[in-house]
């Protein structure tokens, strides 16, 4: 007996049914399936047997290397410490492997929405890179000094990361009001200010920093070669964010302004409780894709002379015994940068997805 | 009457304001007074300036010319002036404006919190007493949202009265919803009369206006037309133009 | 205002008594000067004793050409993977986005460095792979025959291509009937053709056959064209890289197009092709344009990591000229500014293309 609620739900095709109408419909569907398979299969064959099943693992087999027709990972496994933590003493790795820790988990605890006021996320992100840098630093609670000019790898590229992120999102929101703001000269001034950093590659940026701003800042004014560049790359940052911010602004309907005014609220009130946070919002997978691309470019420090995961990579397989093994230490460093990015820009994905079901 | 005039405080005072926005004129010498406690509808053809007057008042426009007084003082570039006029007069959008991204307790409790500097609970229970006041105290944890239009606009006249403003200005305020939820909207409108509120309301709405306003303003191209009590003014309109609106407008 | 102004003649007052402390001379007389090194690459003929106004020129077209190949490259695999993202073939398109994924998560210099090596790894010229017999991939370079016309016909023939195409959505309008303007648009490609022939035959360097092919002698390759590892590597890396991003750009292109439109087009009877021809493509290709000059504009700047592998570009020039001239300032400031120029050129370019295939009186709304 069909029950009334039965006989009002629509027919339901089976899984097989609705695979065979996506992927088999028509011949020519069929044979682009069919070489689809065996593509992925070939593929996932090759990569299997490339990292795993014919890859040498243990430390000392260098000549096995030289025979064998998989992946050498001795290679990494030999010179993992160079790559991970580049010229940092080895007594101390523990410290670059801890302030790493921390800052990861800062990175994943500002995706937990209880975060997610300025207050909240500007302690998180202080204390975590506060934490970070006394770690690597030292010279408090009894860890030895060790200056940034040793720190090298992977603790390198994730610090250069958080102190970018950490000086550019402040500036970003000011250039953003700037630029939106009611005196003209003000927004011009910093619409050709925007405009021009975000004309020039991030390279010539870097350099300048690294290379010219000795000559252009008096002596009190300079700092190590690595906080210049961060400040370089900051701006930087920051004027791609701020035209991110500013397209966010830009889509909020004016009569939440004119809401808040009649409501007697102050400019800055205004705008850190109701425009930032509804900018913030419409523009969110352009700010977090900014943040993925730049930590993707941190990559480029390495031309103006930091020992950064790319460099150390390339002293890794540099010397001696390793040089055939390049792509080993490619992979390897590729991966780790994968691994980064590709889990803040699925992270990017899920939250858009996520804040589209709530809005109005 | 010139005796009542004057012992009743002035809200709102508008002399010679005109405005061009660019080229075109679209207040030509407005004159308009309203007194503390007064209920005026504004009404006209779209296009009569009605909501920019009202915007004016608010100094959500300026205006070129012409003097406009809110509560006694002088609406002009002053910033802490505008402000504090800001504070004492509420203003009900077409479009609602409620801030989606906060609840509608939070809503409410925004600006008694941040401009009249009052404790969280102190706020809370303000908010929930208007919620009660609007009838929808049960969807005081909802996002906009998640209400229906005519829930949000009495969200937002809740959130202007939370601040306990001395005038209240209404723009279209029940245009943008569907017909069954506006009687829902003017019946707050009315009690918010009954209660003896300062209103300004520009509307399409003429059952309200005959029922709650103590002066009808017709306004087209710009100028105060004809103004008159509701009797007078609906059932002996002595413009031409105002007859011939009230003939389009009152045919449903 | 006035502090900013206090500011910027501060700097500019300490930088010169920097500079003259370490006595190094501003202005600009260096650039008459010969360089004095020596560099990998360069499209012009060169020799040591170049001035550095000639190396720096050397730099950009360097950099120009390492963009402009990169460019094409990567649009064309921009445009496949494109396409197989928006296949109904969930198959078909996840193979789409394991190319995007792949090639986006993994910073451009990583990649620019792991095809440097392979390509650099390759063997030498006495036992290169042979492709035809025409071209050869050794580790010193591709080699590639080339046409033996001078360098004025070859431009002349690409400006008579651009000249045609800039006037072909003119005569669309101005022409009477559709039926007469595809017919000279026939007339046109035909004798576009013959006059780009004609042009070559004279332009012909005299006593030299019409391409000159590669050939092995001794430890190397004499003629035809070469590619050095570098210049491929980068070309490799960006063109990769760049369509990784312009498949996205592809792919949101098409699926703006509002599917009403395509609805449309199914009821009038239109077969799935010429929806996608006729409806979809002009559509996408027009919401697509802004993005394209983005990610142009982003490429052309990338090329700046040939520094990494060792090619001479232009960024690459200014900072060794910088080190080994000490004009600091000056050499910085011809950089912004050729970048500057680079960037703007791209983006008038883009922008006349936009204008030229607009839809009239269609007002999009961003």
């Amino acid at each position: 007996m069909v029950t009334v609620a039965e006989s009002n739900l629509p027919p339901r095709s089976s899984w097989l049914a609705i695979m065979s109408k996506r992927l088999f419909d028509g011949p020519v569907n069929t044979v682009v399936t069919l070489l689809c398979i065996g593509f992925f299969a070939w593929l996932l064959y090759w990569i299997i047997d490339w990292v795993f099943l014919s890859s040498i693992w243990s430390k000392d087999d260098v000549e096995q290397c030289k025979e064998a027709t998989g992946a050498c990972w001795s290679v990494i496994h030999a010179r993992h410490r160079i790559i991970l933590f580049g010229l940092f003493p080895f007594e101390e790795h523990w410290r670059s492997t801890l302030a790493c820790v921390v800052m990861i988990v800062t990175m994943i605890a500002s995706c937990v929405s209880w975060f997610w006021t300025a207050r909240r996320l500007s302690i998180l992100w202080v204390a975590g890179f506060a934490t970070f840098y006394v770690l690597m630093q030292g010279g408090y609670f009894g860890l030895t000094t060790i200056t940034p000019e040793r720190w090298g790898g992977l603790a390198l590229t994730i610090f250069i990361f958080a102190a970018v992120s950490i000086i550019g999102m402040p500036l970003s929101v000011l250039l953003a009001l700037g630029r939106r703001s009611k005196l003209p000269v003000i927004a011009k001034l910093v619409g050709l200010f925007i405009d021009f950093f975000r004309s020039l590659p991030l390279l010539t940026i870097l350099f300048t920093a690294a290379v010219i701003t000795p000559f252009v800042l008096p002596g009190w004014l300079q700092g190590d070669k690595l906080y210049r560049v961060i400040v370089g790359f900051a701006i930087f940052f920051a004027c791609y964010q701020a035209e991110n911010i500013r397209a966010g602004l830009q889509a909020i309907p004016p009569g939440q302004d004119e809401a808040g005014l009649t409501l007697g609220l102050s400019y800055w009130h205004r705008v850190f409780r109701i425009q930032l946070p509804q900018a913030f919002r419409n523009s969110l997978p352009a700010i977090i894709n900014q943040f993925v691309i730049t930590f993707k470019e941190t990559s480029i420090v390495t031309i103006v002379g930091f020992f950064e995961i790319l460099a150390s990579g390339n002293a890794a397989y540099g010397t001696g015994e390793w040089t055939q093994h390049y792509i080993e230490v490619y992979a390897f460093i590729g991966f780790i940068y994968f691994i980064f990015v590709f889990s803040l820009s699925r992270y990017g994905a899920y939250l858009e997805k996520r804040l589209r079901v709530g809005h109005v | 009457m010139s005796d009542q005039q004057s012992n009743a405080q002035a809200a709102v005072t508008m002399s010679g304001v005109n405005k061009w926005f660019d080229e075109f004129h679209v207040l030509k010498d407005i004159e308009l007074n309203v007194t503390l406690g007064e209920k005026i509808v504004i009404c006209g053809p779209s296009g009569s300036g009605k909501s920019t007057l009202i915007r004016c008042i608010c100094k959500l426009e300026d205006h070129q010319r012409g003097d406009i007084t809110v509560l006694g003082k002088a609406l002009n570039d002053d910033i802490s002036n505008i402000d504090e006029i800001r504070r004492e007069v509420g203003m009900v959008f077409q479009q609602f404006n409620l801030f989606p991204h906060m609840t509608v307790m939070e809503n409410c409790t925004l600006a008694q919190m941040l401009v009249r500097k009052k404790s969280r609970k102190e706020a809370e229970e303000i908010a929930m007493n208007f919620l009660n006041k609007v009838r929808i105290p049960e969807q005081a944890m909802k996002y906009p949202g998640e209400l229906s239009g005519g829930q949000q606009q009495r969200v937002a006249i809740a959130r202007s009265l939370c601040m306990n403003p001395q005038i209240m200005l209404f723009d279209e305020p029940t245009s943008a919803l569907d017909p069954e939820m506006i009687s829902e909207v003017l019946d707050v409108m009315v009690s918010l009369a009954e209660e003896g509120m300062t209103m300004v309301c520009v509307t399409h709405e003429m059952g309200f206006a005959r029922r709650v306003a103590d002066r009808v303003i017709f306004m087209d191209g710009g100028e105060i037309v004809e103004q008159n009590e509701p009797e007078t003014f609906f059932n002996k309109p002595q413009n031409e133009r105002t007859q011939l609106f009230l003939s389009q407008i009152l045919q449903h | 205002m006035s502090a900013v102004a206090v500011i910027l003649i501060g700097m500019v007052i300490n930088t010169r008594n920097a500079l003259s402390a370490q006595s190094l001379t501003t202005g600009f007389g260096f650039l008459e000067r010969s360089t004095g090194w020596d560099f990998s690459f360069s499209v012009i003929p060169y020799d040591i004793s170049d001035t550095y106004t000639r190396t720096i020129i050397i730099g950009i077209l360097n950099t120009l050409l390492l963009g402009i190949l990169g460019i094409f490259f990567a649009t064309l695999i921009g445009i496949v993977i494109g396409l197989v993202r928006t296949s109904k073939n969930y198959l078909f398109s996840f193979l789409g986005t394991v190319y995007v994924e792949t090639f986006r998560n993994i910073p451009l210099i990583l990649q620019a460095v792991f095809w440097y090596s392979i390509v650099s790894h390759l063997p030498r010229p006495r036992s290169a792979h042979s492709l035809g017999d025409v071209a050869f991939l050794s580790g010193r370079g591709l080699y590639i025959p080339w046409p033996n016309i001078s360098i004025v016909a070859l431009g002349l023939i690409l400006l008579a291509l651009a000249v045609w195409l800039f006037l072909l959505p003119t005569l669309r309008t101005r022409l009477p009937t559709m039926s007469l303007f595809r017919m000279i648009k026939r007339l046109g490609w035909i004798g576009l053709l013959g006059a780009m022939l004609a042009i070559a035959y004279v332009g012909r360097i005299p006593d030299t056959p019409l391409f000159d092919i590669p050939k092995l002698a001794g430890l190397n390759f004499k003629g035809g064209v070469r590619m050095p590892p570098e210049l491929s590597a980068l070309v490799i890396a960006i063109a990769l890289y760049g369509g990784a991003y312009i498949g996205e750009v592809v792919r949101a292109g098409l699926m703006s197009v509002p599917r009403g439109q395509i609805e449309a087009g199914y009821v009038n009877g239109l077969s799935n092709f010429h929806i996608f021809t006729k409806i979809r493509l002009p559509l996408a290709v027009r919401a697509v344009l802004p993005s394209l000059t983005n990610q142009y504009v982003q490429l052309m700047k990338a090329t700046t990591i040939g520094l990494v592998v060792g090619f001479s570009d232009f960024f690459f020039i200014i900072s060794t000229s910088i080190n080994q001239s000490g004009q600091t300032l000056e050499l910085l400031a011809i950089l912004m500014v050729g970048f500057l120029i680079i960037n703007l050129s791209i983006a008038f370019v883009m922008n006349t293309i936009n204008k030229r295939i607009a839809l009239k009186g269609y007002e999009v709304k961003a």
